[in-house]
């Protein structure tokens, strides 16, 4: 899967952009705000039609414009080839089309792009919060089987009408409270069981490919250990919710269900999450994420579009560079952009060189970077 | 003017913009249809009530359905609002009775089930020797959630309990279902729990 063209009008800081793109390793660099990472955002929207960085459509459209317009032409490693795009209106709902067909849902983006994106966020994926380490789970049993999306939305939305009933019954439930709790619990039950279902088997099929990975980054043996921390799943959702609902009634909130859960990431038996160095949460993160990349590669058989958004700018020239060709020498990839402040390691992996000044972005040779 | 638009973008599915290209339009049109239509709306408004036994739109105490003395009274559909009696209609497969909730269950919109016609839905089923309820609910969380509070109450009183067959676009309304696959989700109905 290939990306041949792109083509921005109004979005974030790009009036019009028209972007030729090949197989291979693209190099973009360029000064901070000149517009890398909203470039990298237009291709997740493109294939998820949301922004990974979790804002409304008013924040992507241009100033002073109505909406904004993607557009990608993509080929498949079978030849058959995709138009895909979509319109953000600043106000109002987005429009989105494959082939000249309106689409409504993200699956029908995602059968056509897949992407995988390394951020610098990466490094807290293992020592930050848990709720993370869900988004990673998640996104990527969607990924696998875009399907799913309606389980993990219909999940959202049953804990969201669950806690306002909680929370509008406070302490003296009526009897008809409880009728409806009960049927709320029904299905909370039902959805979050399937979800866990889903991340547990994920897990199981991350570790290996977590494992390899780690290894390939860092270069020698430990023993990491990947585990779904999910209490409730030994009785079943059920059961834990008919235990915690004084609790839940009390605090008005749901406080047991797969909206807590957590992988625990641990390297030859101590948890990385308190105990591992900067480097080896980092060195963790970055292999998680390419074992997602891995699984959706073996899934699909064809590697996602893989994007390395600033993660070797924080590096000094001899550590980006070897970070740099463990990472794709790890990686199956057809595709890859690669972000950066600074001159990247001459590789030749590399076999384009962009560079993007205020929104406009043109090829250069390795020495103008 | 900014009265009207405000009203306009109350109605379901009017956003602002419409409310204004429709005010706009009201607006250049001639003082005569404006009044034809406003008359319309009282006038419906005015002569259509709820059914007093099944909550569907009648023009009458009891509306057409339930005076209909060829409808079976041992099976009663549940419905959410009167627009899917419409669509229920169209399949050509219903012979029972409607009961309208006028909702589902909502705690996000403060609709609990003291707000839907549920109380009166129980009172109807001795004195109609009621022995099937289907429940025809949208296939949204809702929905899917007004069916199970409905189910939990309904079963231990002997009465049948089913659902539509699976089929129908998940996460949509009713009526956006084609009268071909409402039919068939309603003939291949299965009980609630087997
Ligand atoms: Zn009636």
């Amino acid at each position: 899967m290939i990306v041949r063209s792109l083509q921005l009008t109004d979005f974030r800081n790009y009036s019009t952009l028209h972007l030729a793109l090949g197989s291979g390793v693209h190099a973009l660099t360029g000064d901070n705000a000149q517009g890398k990472t909203n470039l990298v955002e237009a291709l997740v929207v493109l294939s998820t039609m949301k922004s990974f960085r979790g804002v409304a459509n008013d924040a992507v459209v241009r100033k002073d414009a109505a909406s904004a317009f993607l557009r990608a032409d993509i080929v498949h490693d079978d030849l058959r080839e995709f138009l895909v795009e979509i319109e953000l209106k600043s106000a109002g709902r987005s429009v989105a089309q494959v082939n000249r067909k309106r689409v409504t849902r993200t699956r029908d983006l995602l059968s056509v792009l897949r992407t995988t994106v390394f951020t610098p966020d990466d490094r807290n994926l293992v020592h930050g919060a848990a709720s993370l380490r869900r988004s990673l789970l998640d996104d990527a049993v969607v990924s696998l089987d875009p399907a799913r999306q309606d389980t993990i939305n219909e999940l959202e939305r049953v804990l969201r009408q669950r806690n306002a009933l909680l929370k509008e019954s406070g302490y003296r439930p009526s009897a008809s409270t409880f009728d409806a709790l009960d049927a709320w619990d029904e299905k909370l039950a039902a959805v979050g069981d399937e979800v866990g279902r889903a991340r547990a088997e994920l897990i199981q099929e991350l570790l290996p490919l977590a494992q390899s990975s780690y290894r390939a980054l860092v270069g020698d043996e430990c023993s990491l250990l990947l585990a779904y921390d999910a209490p409730w799943r030994e009785a079943g959702l059920a059961c834990a919710l008919r235990e915690s609902r004084e609790d839940d009634l009390r605090r008005g909130s749901s406080t047991v269900g797969p909206h807590r859960d957590d992988m625990v990431v641990s390297l030859d038996d101590f948890a990385s999450r308190t105990q591992g160095s900067h480097g080896e949460q980092h060195s963790l993160g970055l292999a998680l994420r390419m074992a997602v990349h891995h699984l959706v590669s073996q899934r699909w058989g064809t590697p996602p579009l893989v994007v390395l958004d600033d993660v070797l700018s924080a590096l000094d020239n001899k550590r980006a560079s070897a970070l740099f060709e463990r990472l794709l020498s790890a990686l199956p990839y057809r595709q890859v952009l690669v972000t950066s402040a600074h001159p990247l390691p001459a590789s030749p992996r590399i076999t384009h060189w962009l560079e993007v000044v205020a929104g406009t972005i043109s090829s250069c040779t390795q020495d103008e970077q | 003017m900014q009265a009207m638009i405000d009203s306009l973008a109350r109605l379901p599915g009017v956003g602002p913009k419409s409310a204004q290209r429709i005010a706009f339009h009201l607006l250049k049109s001639d003082v005569e249809e404006v009044k034809k239509l406003t008359n319309a709306i009282q006038e419906a408004r005015g002569s259509v009530r709820f059914c007093d036994r099944c909550f569907n739109f009648s023009e009458t105490t009891y509306c057409h359905l339930c005076t209909d003395e060829r409808r079976d009274t041992s099976v009663l559909c549940v419905v959410e609002e009167s627009r899917d009696v419409v669509a229920l209609e169209k399949t050509g497969q219903f012979r029972g009775r409607y009961h309208v909730l006028l909702g589902a269950i909502n705690p996000l919109e403060g609709t609990g089930p003291e707000h839907l016609k549920v109380r009166e839905l129980l009172l109807r089923l001795e004195p109609e020797g009621v022995q099937e309820v289907i429940l025809c609910l949208n296939p949204n969380t809702e929905g899917d959630v007004t069916a199970m509070y409905l189910a939990r109450l309904l079963k231990p009183l002997g009465v049948k309990v089913t659902q539509l067959a699976m089929g129908l676009p998940v996460g949509g309304d009713l009526e956006y279902a084609d009268e071909v696959t409402l039919g068939r989700a309603l003939m291949g109905r299965r009980e609630v729990g087997e």
